[in-house]
């Protein structure tokens, strides 16, 4: 299938009733149609869709005292007086709004960039609800031979979406892509040991449905859910520590969108250029062009192409992230990360969130640390962090922790028991010399995997704090 | 703001058409609007909501239900919507009705405080956000403050073929202050918050002295040491034990994961699982608090559930389909974020009732632990029983006396041996419902309330 041509013009038809009005100004306009199955023990609960929201946001730049007032404004009216309403709004409050930032620019045309990346699912383009449905029953199918393992509770969401963007400078672009949100909680039970039921619980966000991978993943899954039954807590102390991809989609994205971009600059809190922030040797991307990532398109959401920026080189801080506003309050030029979206991509109208400094895909190149089973070798004694509960780091100190839900003790340089229970936690990005995730890092594994936001191979931190079921110990190293 | 009630003849003819092929169907729509302030050191922001309207249609499909909504209320619409279920009806093969009772109410609820935000204007409220960063900023040491005012007013008309019309609008109040402190690479930060559904008054809770408070104890973070690791006594201040409450026997009582046999609770239900002096309850119709909703999106009234009284548990949190499946009646919980989202079993407000000990009897009896102080997130584990909780300060408990100021701390715990641990539960008869907002899996976050006294038990800590 070829790239499908975006036939919403919604952006376009909100600019042609703008064109009168002072510049500079965009408008981010969406259709998006939603499918989505839900899905119980006993299979399907819930069929919705289509969910039909077409809408668009109207941002003014206006000269203000040396400064820019913003003003901004959404709607999902489209009549002459549903945009004449949200002008009115943008207006009012620009009234109010100031950011340092001097005669601005918005982008005349979306320049050469990379090819655009794959972003959309043919299947999902062409027929959501059977590709959903075919998906579903492909779920239930890997589970059936499963003997104590099943599907409990989830959902698979897609989102059609159809993007556009037009601007006072001449700007008119549009692109086409699918998004997969997918929640699944497996569940083991039952056996002769009495041990009680185990859950693992995946969300993820994508670009494409992959049927065809669902039986190697219920295969993992189901380990995970019965290992879980049987699993103690951690010890207590700075351990060497194996974090997986999946685990650092959770950790990395959140932390690095405002620490390593204009937002952080602007208010000092970001690392100085050239500042040591990670291990020395690890390199660290954003790359906005990588196919089938979900932070990957054509252009930024402010129409600039997309491509792969260094914020890590060699262990120092280097490039930032910028949008248009970010950049000339700071003396730069827009890297095109100027992005409709929260921290961690996860937004569902980008039409209503005004552009800000963010993450594509945070991107660690393959290192020299081998496979998973040599990077556990490398632990000799750790643990393999599998999954942790909801890790948030706050983007103003970096800080990140959560529950552990599954993991493995390493012992002699190989898995051993499973865990579950306790917490580990620390800095993401510390000042220089001081212990953090990345200045921690001592061995990259070789084999990069994509998954939501990053795409990272894992990585074996020496010295993060865990917290088991020890008597308390020493106080954590701060 | 415009009426939803204005499209009631287009919203019929739909679930007319809707439910000419399935045995129930019902309408949701739902419209919001609402501005904010924000000002930091570098930065002033005004935003108004974006004006995004629309309605969900759900029928009954004979085995399962079938849903699809629009952004917009135009006949075409409105019919493209009706087109599509027609066709999801025509090929159920069952004509089943639908689990548990529909509701059949009808009324009205449309707050009217005495002075509404929408008469305040954006240049009051960025006036009042600036004086909030005004009284942090001053204090020697903050670096910079993040400090906003922001509202919403939520607008919801249901309708269903077994008669229920229900229609209300709710007002919802925020002021927030971020602190933040650096020193010598250090970076430290903590917040301050109310919430509630009102007008103009709510404002005003935020003070001169709660601001410079927070200000100065996000200074004093700067040299707060790491916290303890390890299993140990925790005592948790009235927010953190809500925030248990919420994680716990909120998610926990969620009846929905009850009829898919993924919650450690059902099986419990009736026990005995805590001291006598453990009372847990969700309550939606406390006026003023910010989860509270006059009616679900189902069409129930909202009301008070206990879930743990006294010790026992005696209940959970129903919507139709789990209260059919279990013997029970709906409880008034179910709940969509907006018109786009799905009907779930939610909580609205979520507390634990007062017990009997002063906080110097708690610290006392804590002996070596920590305090954990000013909670930001939570989750549960509706399976396993595990929980989580994070917080951004706390103080450590040596000997029954509170030492050393401590940062950011995660607490985590098996809920059923936390339990058992309890200790004892404060006697602070005058908590505050705090504001946050609850997701359900990745998604679907909306506004519910927590709150509770000073509670000491058990659990495993350590750094976030």
């Amino acid at each position: 299938m070829t790239t499908p041509r975006v036939t919403a013009d919604t952006a376009v038809r909100v600019a042609d009733r703008l064109r009168p009005v002072e510049p500079p100004w965009d408008v981010y306009g969406e259709r998006i149609v939603t499918h989505e199955v839900h899905f119980g023990p006993r299979g399907v609960e819930l069929v919705r869709g289509p969910l039909v929201l077409e809408g668009y946001g109207v941002r003014l730049l206006r000269p203000k005292e040396g400064k820019t007032a913003i003003g901004f404004n959404a709607s999902t009216d489209t009549s002459d007086s549903g945009v004449a309403e949200v002008l009115a709004g943008a207006q009012s409050v620009a009234r109010y709004s100031e950011f340092p930032a001097k005669d601005v620019q918005l982008p005349s045309g979306a320049g050469a960039g990379s090819p655009a990346p794959a972003v959309v699912d043919p299947h999902l383009w062409d027929n959501a609800p059977l590709a959903l449905a075919q998906w579903t029953g492909a779920l239930f199918a890997a589970f059936e031979r499963s003997p104590d393992a099943s599907v409990s509770f989830g959902s698979v969401k897609s989102r059609r979406v159809e993007a556009t963007l037009s601007n006072s400078a001449g700007l008119s672009t549009g692109y086409a892509h699918t998004e997969v949100e997918l929640e699944v909680a497996i569940k083991s039970a039952g056996g002769p040991e009495g041990a009680p039921a185990g859950e693992y619980w995946v969300t993820s966000f994508a670009r494409r449905l992959e049927p065809e991978r669902l039986p190697e993943l219920a295969e993992q899954w189901s380990r995970f859910a019965r290992d879980a039954r049987h699993a103690r807590p951690p010890p207590t102390g700075d351990l060497n520590v194996v974090l997986p991809p999946n685990v650092l989609e959770a950790i990395l994205p959140q932390a690095l969108s405002f620490k390593l971009s204009g937002r952080g600059r602007l208010r000092e809190l970001s690392p100085a250029p050239g500042a040591e922030v990670a291990s020395e040797g690890v390199d660290l991307f954003d790359d906005g062009t990588l196919p089938w990532a979900i932070g990957s398109s054509p252009v930024d959401d402010e129409g600039i192409p997309q491509r792969r920026r260094a914020l890590i080189e060699s262990g120092k801080s280097s490039e930032l992230l910028y949008d248009t506003l970010y950049a000339n309050a700071l003396g730069g030029v827009t890297s095109g990360n100027g992005l409709r979206a929260g921290l961690d991509l996860t937004g569902r109208e980008r039409f209503a969130r005004i552009p800000g400094p963010a993450c594509t895909t945070v991107s660690i190149p393959a290192g020299s640390g081998g496979s998973d089973r040599e990077l556990i070798e490398a632990a000799g004694d750790g643990i393999w962090i599998q999954q942790i509960g909801w890790p948030s780091p706050d983007p103003i100190t970096s800080g990140f922790g959560g529950e552990i839900r599954i993991g493995y003790r390493i012992r002699n340089g190989k898995l051993a028991e499973p865990v579950r229970g306790g917490t580990v936690g620390g800095l993401v990005l510390g000042p220089p010399g001081a212990p953090s995730l990345l200045a921690n890092i001592s061995v990259v594994g070789s084999s990069p995997v994509l998954t939501g936001g990053v795409s990272v191979p894992p990585l074996l931190v020496r010295g993060l704090t865990v917290a088991g079921e020890d008597v308390p110990g020493a106080t954590a190293s701060a | 703001m415009a009426d939803l009630r204005d499209h009631e003849v287009e919203l019929r003819r739909v679930l007319q058409r809707v439910g000419a092929h399935a045995a129930f169907a019902e309408v949701m729509a739902q419209a919001s609007q609402g501005e904010s302030a924000n000002i930091d050191s570098k930065s002033r922001r005004a935003t108004t909501s974006p004006h995004i309207a629309g309605a969900i249609i759900r029928a009954w499909a004979g085995a399962r239900w079938v849903e699809a909504s629009s952004s917009s209320f135009d006949a075409k619409s409105l019919a493209a919507v009706a087109d599509g279920l027609e066709r999801d009806l025509r090929a159920a093969r069952s004509s089943d009705p639908p689990p548990g009772e529909s509701s059949t109410t009808v009324g009205e609820s449309v707050a009217r405080p005495a002075r509404p935000m929408r008469e305040m204007g954006l240049e009051s409220e960025m006036e009042r956000a600036r004086d909030y960063f005004r009284w942090s900023m001053d204090v020697p040491g903050i670096k910079n403050v993040q400090a906003w005012v922001a509202w919403w007013d939520d607008e919801r008309f249901y309708l269903n073929t077994a008669g229920a019309r229900c229609y209300y609008v709710s007002g919802r109040v925020r002021a927030n202050i971020a602190a933040i402190a650096v020193e010598n690479g250090r970076t430290e930060f903590d917040y301050d918050s109310s919430g509630a559904i009102g007008g103009q008054e709510i404002l005003e809770q935020m003070t001169e002295e709660r601001a410079r408070t927070l200000a100065q104890e996000t200074v004093a973070l700067l040299h707060a040491k790491s916290p303890p690791t390890g299993a140990m006594s925790v005592l948790l201040d009235g927010g953190t034990t809500g925030t248990f409450a919420h994680e716990s026997f909120g998610h926990g009582t969620e009846a929905d994961q009850f009829v898919r046999d993924r919650s450690y609770l059902k099986p419990i239900l009736g026990q005995v699982v805590g001291p006598e002096s453990l009372t847990i309850a969700d309550d939606g119709s406390i006026p003023g608090a910010w989860g509270s909703i006059p009616f679900d999106d189902e069409g129930h009234r909202s009301g008070k559930t206990l879930m743990i009284d006294h010790g026992r548990f005696v209940g959970a949190l129903h919507d139709r389909d789990s209260a059919r499946a279990l013997h029970a009646k709906a409880t008034g919980n179910t709940r969509r974020s907006d018109f786009q989202s799905r009907a779930y079993v939610r909580m609205t407000n979520t507390y634990v009732e007062a017990g009997d000990w002063s906080f110097d009897e708690l610290v006392q009896e804590a002996g070596d632990g920590v305090l954990l102080e000013h909670w930001t997130s939570g989750m549960e584990d509706p399976l396993g029983g595990q929980m989580q909780i994070k917080v951004r300060r706390g103080r450590r408990i040596e000997h029954g006396k509170l030492t050393d100021l401590v940062s950011s701390m995660a607490l985590s715990g098996t809920v059923l041996r936390f339990l058992k641990d309890i200790r004892g539960v404060g006697n602070d008869n005058k908590f505050r419902m705090d504001s946050g907002f609850c997701g359900k899996g990745h998604g679907d976050y909306l506004p519910v309330g927590d709150g509770g006294p000073y509670l000491l038990s058990r659990a495993v800590v350590g750094p976030a």
